[in-house]
């Protein structure tokens, strides 16, 4: 039996056909469907939120524009400063160059504070198309800037938390070297101790010592029954006239008493001398119906004095008084800070005064002779005394010495209450020998 | 694969068992495309044998699979042809179209192709009495 060879074929490619089920295809259909739809809520989604990113990235970008118009064209040569130079080191930093067009300038990076480095950083970083062109920022696309903002922040970040975690470090390292101090000091101290143990033989210090101060008054006028006037020496009389204190010279020996490591204390004898001059008086040939009731004049003395120039003569003089005391100190003093070598020490203490010398001399440019003497100067007083003592170890046995001290006088005068009372500061040196 | 592959650019235009189809075709006219070797037999319009080949041989007799080696030994033209002319059911016009050739040449080559096939049946035929 003939066949037709075509149909030969397609009978038998039918037989062997297998056909998916009839349900199939609506059900893959019905599938596909859902794909497309679920397609079409990814593509809006995507869409969305790449809108949202967009606006956020066009917001900032506003807001910086507002917040920093003159940045915008800052040259590559503005600086991107951090802190510490170990920085450079870091890789991290390097990151900042994988930027294209954009350079940042390693060398000198910031000491301040993180938030504010950043955006000092942010303001300091410019395309380089920007900076070689001189063209406005707007003329690129807009994603293009987008982009580059995003890079440059994110290294903004990473640098802002690179320098966060240098100044941990170094908050760390300040912690670490205050406690190693603290040790050192200990050691110090307990080095010291034992070095004072051994020096206990020379635990005496005798210093000579010579040294100049002035003398003052802490008031320049007080009232009295109404009246103001200045708190004179040597007389009430002289009240209305300018008086002052005058350089005068101390001298003396200490001896030091190191009781500890630390406090030591001191005594000695002191020759210490209180100069006022009491200007504008004028010599009279007559005797005052007032006379000085505080001057004691020698035997033979007939001048006399008076405030306003006389009808003969009209000489002016003034009144030159010196007070000298023989002092004598009780203070202590605390080592604060120092070395073996070098010490400083914090002064404290009182001084018991006897009169040594009362003299009143009256001066011209003709002349200077002792007239008397103050009747009102009290024979015992006392003096507070505060101060800051330097000592410099030459050697062993011998140290060089040297101290300013501030006097507050009491019971000086019998006219006077302490308020008015003089004060004295001075510096004296000596060099001490230890035994 | 490819039709895994491009399921998304199903359109949903008409069935998608229809579209499975002409993914299919489509793939394996492009890879005969690349084999730019292939060169078809043009013949003359006088000399195309008419359309018909009869065989005498019973159904039953004959195998898919002995079919299907039989065409793949065809050479690949004929192969071609014959396949989109009677498995696939294309017209001359669409495959002249499709592959870029003469109606005639369509012709002439499904024509050898039957020619051929009807000689290897005969042949087979021949060795089994």
């Amino acid at each position: 039996m003939s066949k037709d060879i075509d149909k030969l074929f397609k009978d038998k490619f039918k037989e062997s056909k297998t056909t998916a089920p009839t349900e199939a295809w609506p059900v893959i259909q019905a599938k596909l469907k859902m794909r497309r739809i679920n397609r079409l809520i990814y593509t809006f989604s995507v869409l969305g939120f790449l809108g949202l990113i967009s606006f956020m990235l066009f917001s900032t970008q506003t807001e910086k524009t507002l917040s920093k118009p003159l940045q915008k064209n800052t040259s590559l040569k503005n600086e991107v400063i951090l802190k510490g130079k170990g920085v450079n080191d870091v890789n991290d930093v390097n990151d900042v160059n994988d930027v294209n067009d954009v350079n940042v300038n390693k060398d000198k990076l910031p000491v301040s504070k993180p938030q504010e480095d950043s955006k000092k950083l942010y303001a300091t970083i410019t395309t380089e198309k920007e900076s070689k062109n001189n063209m406005p920022l707007e003329k690129n696309s807009f994603f293009e800037e987008k982009f580059k903002d995003t890079v440059i922040e994110k290294q903004v970040k990473r640098i802002d938390s690179l320098v966060n975690s240098l100044d941990h470090l170094v908050d760390h390292l300040k912690d670490d070297l205050k406690k190693e101090k603290k040790k050192l000091i200990k050691k110090k101290d307990s080095i010291d101790v034992v070095n004072f143990n051994k020096e206990k033989r020379r635990r005496w210090n005798v210093i000579p010592v010579f040294g100049i101060s002035n003398s003052g008054r802490l008031s320049d006028n007080v009232t009295t029954l109404g009246t103001t006037r200045a708190v004179t020496y040597p007389d009430k009389y002289f009240d209305d006239n300018k008086s002052s204190g005058l350089i005068a010279s101390t001298y003396g020996f200490n001896v030091v008493f190191r009781a500890t490591n630390r406090i030591s204390i001191q005594t000695g004898i002191f020759s210490k001398e209180l100069r006022f001059l009491t200007e504008g008086l004028f010599l009279s040939e007559f005797i005052p119906d007032v006379n000085p009731t505080n001057i004691i004049y020698n035997p033979g003395v007939e001048v006399r004095f008076s405030n306003t120039p006389d009808i003969v003569s009209s000489e002016s003089v003034s009144l030159s008084q010196s007070i000298v005391y023989m002092e004598m100190p009780f203070e202590l003093k605390y080592r604060m800070f120092g070395s073996s070598k070098f010490n400083t020490n914090l002064i404290g203490g009182f001084s018991f005064l006897y009169l040594n010398k009362n003299e009143i001399r009256a001066k011209s440019n003709l002349l200077s002779r002792e007239i008397g003497k103050a009747s009102n100067v009290l024979t015992t007083s006392t003096t507070l005394n505060i101060g800051l003592d330097v000592e410099y170890h030459l050697s062993n046995r011998w140290v060089l010495n040297s101290a300013v001290m501030y006097k507050k006088h009491y019971n000086t005068y019998e006219d006077y209450n302490n308020e008015y009372s003089p004060y004295n500061v001075g510096m004296h040196v000596g060099i001490g020998y230890k035994f | 694969m490819v039709i895994f592959k491009d399921i998304k650019k199903f359109k949903h235009k008409g069935s998608f068992e229809g579209w499975a189809k002409r993914v299919t075709v489509n793939v394996a006219l492009q890879k005969f495309r690349k084999k730019s070797s292939i060169r078809f037999d043009d013949l003359e319009e006088s000399k195309i044998p008419e359309e018909k080949v009869f065989i005498d041989i019973e159904e039953k007799d004959i195998s898919l699979n002995f079919l299907l080696s039989l065409i793949h030994k065809l050479p690949p033209q004929y192969q071609l042809i014959f396949n989109l002319y009677v498995l696939d059911e294309y017209s001359h016009k669409e495959i002249s179209e499709i592959l870029d050739i003469s109606i005639g040449t369509s012709k002439s080559n499904l024509s050898r192709a039957r020619q051929l096939l009807k000689k290897e049946i005969n042949t087979m035929k021949k060795l089994q009495l």
